[in-house]
């Protein structure tokens, strides 16, 4: 099983054809930024989420790279036009085989 | 007894003090920049990067971009780059638009380790580069709790 934690998608279940609907997204990570020390003086290894993926029906819409500037616990709120119903994955990957996913169903009227 | 030296030596070498974390610097930035946009030209305009002006906590600051475009199917923007001109690392985040985004803006938390300039780096559909900026006093660094 990979290393995996929570995560929070906040969007409509419902839009109008042709709308565009935002769409929240939250994963908890520490994002360790490989700069910080113990107090014994060592660094702390880096440990982060490289990337985020969305896809819409299976194609992709939206992605993102990370990088240790990030913020602890991402959050990236983007869009996307609500074409027709159909399910959307979310999937993050980072280091230490880290893998998170997690769906959501849009419903087009 | 020991002495100031020995001591300022010994307390560097627990990484106590940040000696050798080097912070990026805007050259480092540029590099950066440079790595992405090749040898085109960036314009400035069209990219509004919204970052609080007086951070108190480097950790966790509110960032939203915003591009001016139609987001059609065939105008759209299709990376916005995040750089950083005082972090450890100058890449921030990128995001990767495509026609159906519908909107060209973004929100996410970054980490600031310094009162510095962020720039927000985008290309569009067609190859061309836009940027925007914004310059922060951060108070309370990241990177430096244990």
């Amino acid at each position: 099983m990979a290393n995996t934690s929570r995560t929070l998608v906040t969007m409509p279940r419902e839009a109008k054809k042709g709308e565009v609907i935002d769409i929240k997204v939250i994963v908890q990570h520490d994002m360790e930024s490989g700069f910080r020390r113990t107090e014994q003086g060592g660094l702390i290894p880096r440990d982060i989420i490289r990337s985020f993926t969305c896809t819409y029906g299976g194609s992709e819409i939206f992605r993102a790279e990370l990088h240790p500037g990030t913020g602890a616990n991402p959050m990236i709120v983007f869009s996307t036009i609500a074409t027709e119903s159909g399910t959307l994955e979310f999937k993050w990957v980072g280091d230490n085989d880290y893998s998170s996913v997690a769906t959501s169903v849009l419903t087009v009227v | 007894m020991t002495t100031r030296r020995q001591f300022v030596g010994v307390i560097a070498a627990t990484g106590l003090l940040p000696l050798s974390d080097a912070l990026a610097t805007p050259d480092d930035a540029k590099a950066a920049i440079d790595k992405i946009v090749g040898s085109s030209f960036v314009k400035t305009g069209k990219v509004k990067l919204d970052i609080p002006p007086l951070v108190e906590n480097g950790n966790l600051v509110a960032m939203k971009v915003s591009v001016d475009s139609p987001m059609t199917a065939i105008d759209f923007v299709k990376v916005i780059h995040i750089i950083a001109q005082g972090n450890p690392l100058p890449n921030i985040i990128s995001f990767y638009l495509t026609n159906r985004s519908g909107r060209a803006t973004i929100q996410s938390r970054i980490r600031l380790s310094e009162s510095q300039r962020v720039v927000a780096i985008a290309q569009m559909s067609d190859g061309s580069f836009y940027q925007g900026f914004a310059d922060t006093l951060v108070t309370l660094s990241a990177c430096t709790e244990v």
